[in-house]
């Protein structure tokens, strides 16, 4: 079903989109550069301090923070569609993502309370924490239910509780950096330094390269548990990787961006649908960079719709992402009867 | 070595908290089918999913090429063996050959990238289950047949030595299934895989089964053959059938009967019938001892192995395995001897040791000469020409089958020079009737079916009367009714008549007499008597049971009643001395007294026939013979005969 060509063919549109909205996010906001600017600054040929602080210090790191945590996200979405055997199932669908965002919340809280700064790799491991929590969860509801929409209901309802948490503390916080906390908890690419960038590429980079290398028990695994088992793959190391690996996914993107809903869904789909096929191994290279893609272009429209108000991350991809959803569910739904 | 490339020993099957089987040992040939049949929720699965590594045993092991399987790596597992389970999670985007390639998982790398060979491999397994134009389909878009054979792809490339298949049959249909279950065929037969397969199709797997196990709620039985397996009563007890559900479906019970108990060292021939309320142990022909000894022997000398057992089917379809009475090397080939086991049929012949000495020759091709304590024939007319041994042609090819099979197993390419004798067979043939019907210094080798099925009189006249009541219930509107001593004359009947067709049959055996008591006080109103010239001239006689212990007077009633037409004493001579009805009718030919002699014969037929019915019911007889075919009827039959054709 898929060949050479129609491989190439997909990947090529999919770095060039991601080659065009890396430029466009640098020379496009609030303030307007040209290309020639941002390029001069690029190639370091002397320009003005501004627009070098804005294009290195803002719109750079910010890039390539959407570029890393899209990538991450749809990453974790495919993981988790192959563990659950779902389509819709997603690191947001499923609760992971909330119940980051609530431990990520607490620990904000709790250490600005003490008057101490968090950094990156604290918050980092509160996401993890709190993602696994909401794993674990989810897991044992898994064992118990037989219906995969009843699960999928079960994740949102965890969001849903985890959300109301989340608002509360954000509620009864008493920082002036409460404002930073609630756009967090909103979801949003702004305000990423260096540094955060740099401890997202620590996480993520070496956690996709895992991923890529389980796409041989995972393309088994897709035929069912009882066959993966019976062409030699060890199943439980097998699941509790990928597990591991969805929720370290998923909550470090929580940790800097806060929840961003249906990238993890939406995105695994539409490169399905692109390559034509379903194999993992041709499927996740293309989740990256088309996650990467699909992350640059949601944070363009959150910024410069209402520039200069900027919306929160996840009402954009909702607005492209949940209508995928209700489009799978729909044709599940028509499967399941036909 | 063992013989099994995956056996169990002493296993325990089933679920933490729930204990489904124990001490279960079984072990799977490659190049054979083993069947696995029993109700739902037996734990079919279960064991299935065991002997695959998938479950792990409550206690015992599961040896795979002798190793534990739990020894195996998944990988090392998973190039010896495959399994086949029904296909639950939707797939996307996945064309069979995409999915076939997942059987090639235990052989790619780390990425799972396919080499030239895989691909060659999946397209071989798609070559061989008939799916090549499905190549690329997407899976979730083809039938449940195409699915299954795309299934069955995937575990054949998988290169298995051990096939594991649950159920594979459900959701297709009878095309589906067969098609299906003649590709497990050709994977056992041709490339030499171990199948075990989980069936509820109880018609299919009699077919294909090698052997059988029966898996019930209460145990999991040791390894059957097919005859045990799917004899009525296993299978009631097996499915918890009531009598009246069984025949529902499957017919009424024919005679044999299984055995229960499977579980004693295998040497002993094992295989029993029903006589009334008795069970009585079938034994086997001394022309399956020779074929068994022959096949001993050959394999002594091919593979210099002395066989602990030696087995064969025989013509009934029934296996039998003994274990030799010795076989050793002689001075030009090799020797072993097999013990005659007439089971409970005891007759002069049980317990002789039946040798056979085998030889090879540089040119193919099987002689069967006779030795000491085997007859020689001296009487035209029987199974063999005069000057020959006694072996009838089924024994006699039946050990060219069995030296073919040996030959094959060894790639042996040149022929073989059988003796076969009988030791005291000399002493013992003088109690027989051997020297009577032409046979000389020895015992004759016989059996058509291979087995000895003991069967005392009363059973016998049991099972008729089971019969003439069944054939009673028929609907008809003046009751007619077609009594045969054996299939012979019945099938030349049909042919003739096949508007007979709907007319109740009912096998006399030897019992006519009794046989036609029975009809009478059935009501019936036409009877027509259809047989061998053999039995039934006995009739003008008034020999009503023409079991030869009871009477004989054939060539006596040829010779009076070819007196009576005038022959000579030359002709009247000849007759008396000749072996078969079918060598008399040759001496009449030649005398040009045929017609005369039978037509004398079937009036008096006729006449004892009357005196046996009463007039309860008109009775008729049609004679045939093997050689001359058609021979004549009484009176009675023509205007039967020319009755039943009208209407």
């Amino acid at each position: 079903m898929t060949s050479r060509k129609r491989l190439i063919f997909s990947y090529s549109i999919l770095a060039a989109a991601l080659a065009v909205l890396f430029g466009c996010s640098l020379f496009w906001g609030s303030v307007n550069l040209t290309p020639g600017a941002v390029l001069d600054v690029l190639l370091s040929r002397g320009s003005d301090s501004l627009t070098e602080n804005i294009v290195l210090q803002l719109r750079l790191p910010r890039a390539v923070m959407a570029v890393l945590l899209g990538a991450a996200l749809s990453a974790a979405g495919y993981l988790l569609q192959t563990f659950f055997a779902n389509p819709i199932a997603g690191p947001f669908v499923m609760g992971v993502s909330s119940g980051a965002k609530l431990a990520v919340a607490l620990t904000m809280v709790v250490f600005l309370e003490r008057g101490l700064l968090t950094n990156s790799v604290t918050l980092i491991f509160a996401a993890f924490v709190g993602a696994m929590a909401a794993m674990a969860f989810v897991l044992v509801v898994a064992r118990r239910v037989e219906r995969m929409s009843i699960l999928v209901i079960c994740g949102v309802m965890i969001g849903y509780i985890c959300t109301a948490i989340t608002d509360i503390v954000v509620a009864f916080a008493q920082d002036s950096n409460i404002v930073n906390l609630h756009n967090w908890s909103q979801g949003s690419f702004s305000g990423m330094t260096w540094g955060n960038v740099r401890a997202a590429a620590v996480v993520v980079l070496p956690a996709l390269a895992a991923a890529f290398l389980l796409s041989k028990p995972m393309a088994a695994y897709q035929m069912g548990e009882a066959y993966a088992k019976s062409v030699g793959v060890n199943v439980r190391g097998f699941s509790v990787v990928l597990v591991l690996l969805s929720s370290l996914l998923a909550a470090c993107v929580t940790a800097f961006a806060g929840p961003i809903s249906f990238v993890g869904i939406a995105v695994p789909h539409l490169v399905r649908q692109l390559l034509r096929s379903a194999k993992p191994l041709y499927v996740l290279p293309g989740c990256c960079l088309g996650g990467a893609a699909f992350c640059l272009l949601c944070d363009l429209i959150a910024r410069s719709l209402f520039a200069p108000t900027e919306l929160s991350i996840s009402s954009v991809t909702a607005v492209f992402g949940a209508p995928v959803v209700i489009w799978l569910l729909v044709r599940r739904g028509q499967e399941g009867r036909g | 070595m063992s013989e099994f490339i995956c056996e169990t020993r002493n296993l325990a099957i089933g679920y933490e908290k729930k204990r489904l089987a124990e001490e279960i040992s079984l072990g799977a040939r490659k190049g054979e089918i083993l069947t696995l049949i029993g109700p739902n929720g037996a734990g079919k699965s279960t064991l299935l999913k065991t002997l695959a590594g998938q479950l792990a045993p409550l206690g015992g092991v599961v040896l795979l090429d002798e190793k534990d399987l739990s020894a195996h790596s998944g990988r090392e597992r998973a190039q010896k063996m495959a399994l086949m389970l029904p296909h639950t999670r939707p797939t996307e985007l996945t064309s069979c050959f995409e999915f076939v390639s997942a059987g090639r998982t235990p052989y790619t790398g780390r990425l799972g990238i396919l080499s030239e060979v895989d691909r060659q491999q999946v397209q071989a397994a798609l070559a061989l289950v008939g799916a090549e134009e499905l190549a690329d389909r997407d899976f979730n878009c083809i039938s449940d047949g195409q699915r299954q054979r795309i299934l069955l792809a995937r575990a054949i490339c998988q290169q298995p030595e051990v096939l594991l298949l649950d159920e594979p049959t459900s959701f297709l249909d009878v095309k589906g299934k067969i098609e299906l279950l003649t590709i497990l065929q050709k994977l056992a037969k041709e490339r030499q895989v171990a199948v075990v397969v989980s069936l509820h199709e109880l018609d299919m797997a009699q077919k294909i089964s090698d052997f059988v196990i029966c898996v019930s709620p209460e145990k999991v039985s040791s390894v059957m053959t097919p005859q045990q397996a799917f004899a009525p009563e296993n299978i009631r007890t097996l499915y918890g059938l009531t009598a009246e559900q069984y025949e529902a479906v499957f017919g009424p019970e024919p005679t044999p009967k299984p055995q229960q108990d499977t579980q004693k060292p295998k040497p002993k021939f094992e295989h029993y019938i029903r006589s009334g309320q008795k069970l009585l142990r079938c034994g086997y022909t001394t022309g399956t001892c020779a074929a068994l000894g022959a096949a001993g022997a050959a394999r002594l000398l091919l593979t210099g192995h002395e066989p602990e057992t030696v087995a064969l089917r025989t013509p009934k379809g029934i296996v039998v395995e003994v274990a030799p009475l010795y076989c050793r090397k002689t001075g030009l080939g090799a020797v072993c001897a097999i013990e005659k086991d007439g089971g409970d049929d005891v007759d002069v012949t049980t317990g002789l040791p039946v040798l056979a000495e085998v030889e090879l020759t540089p040119e193919p091709g099987v002689t069967i000469r006779g030795g000491t304590g085997v007859g020689r024939v001296t009487k035209p007319g029987l199974d063999q020409p005069v000057g020959e041994a006694a072996i009838n042609h089924v024994p006699r090819r039946m050990i060219a089958d069995a030296l073919a099979a040996e030959a094959e197993n060894a790639g042996y390419l040149g022929g073989f020079v059988v003796t076969v004798s009988i030791e005291g067979g000399e002493e013992v043939a003088k109690r027989t009737f051997n020297p009577h019907i032409g046979v000389e210094g020895g015992l004759s080798v016989l059996g058509t079916s291979g087995i000895v099925e003991p069967m005392s009189q009363q059973a016998i006249l049991d099972t008729i009367q089971l019969e003439m009541n069944q054939a009673a219930l028929c609907p008809q509107e003046v009751k007619r009714l077609i009594l045969a001593p054996g299939n012979y004359g019945l099938d030349c009947l049909h042919e003739t008549y096949p508007e007979f067709a709907d007319i109740p049959v009912v096998k006399t055996s030897n019992f006519i007499g009794d046989t036609m008591d029975m009809a009478a006080a059935s009501g019936f109103a036409e009877v027509l008597l259809v047989g061998h010239v053999g039995k039934l001239c006995k009739l003008a006689g008034g020999i009503m049971n023409t079991h030869s212990h009871t009477a004989d007077c054939r060539t006596e009633l040829f010779c009076a009643h070819a007196a009576l037409c005038g022959a000579g004493r030359e002709i009247c001579t000849a007759l008396m001395n000749a072996a078969t009805t079918d060598a008399c009718l040759e001496i009449l030919d030649k005398a040009g007294l045929r017609a005369p002699v039978l037509e004398s014969l079937l009036s008096a037929v006729q006449i004892h026939l009357d005196r046996r019915a009463a007039e309860k019911f008109k009775v008729g007889a049609v004679l045939f013979s093997n050689q001359h075919g058609p021979l004549g009827q009484t009176r009675t039959a023509e205007e039967l005969l020319k009755k039943w054709s009208v209407n």
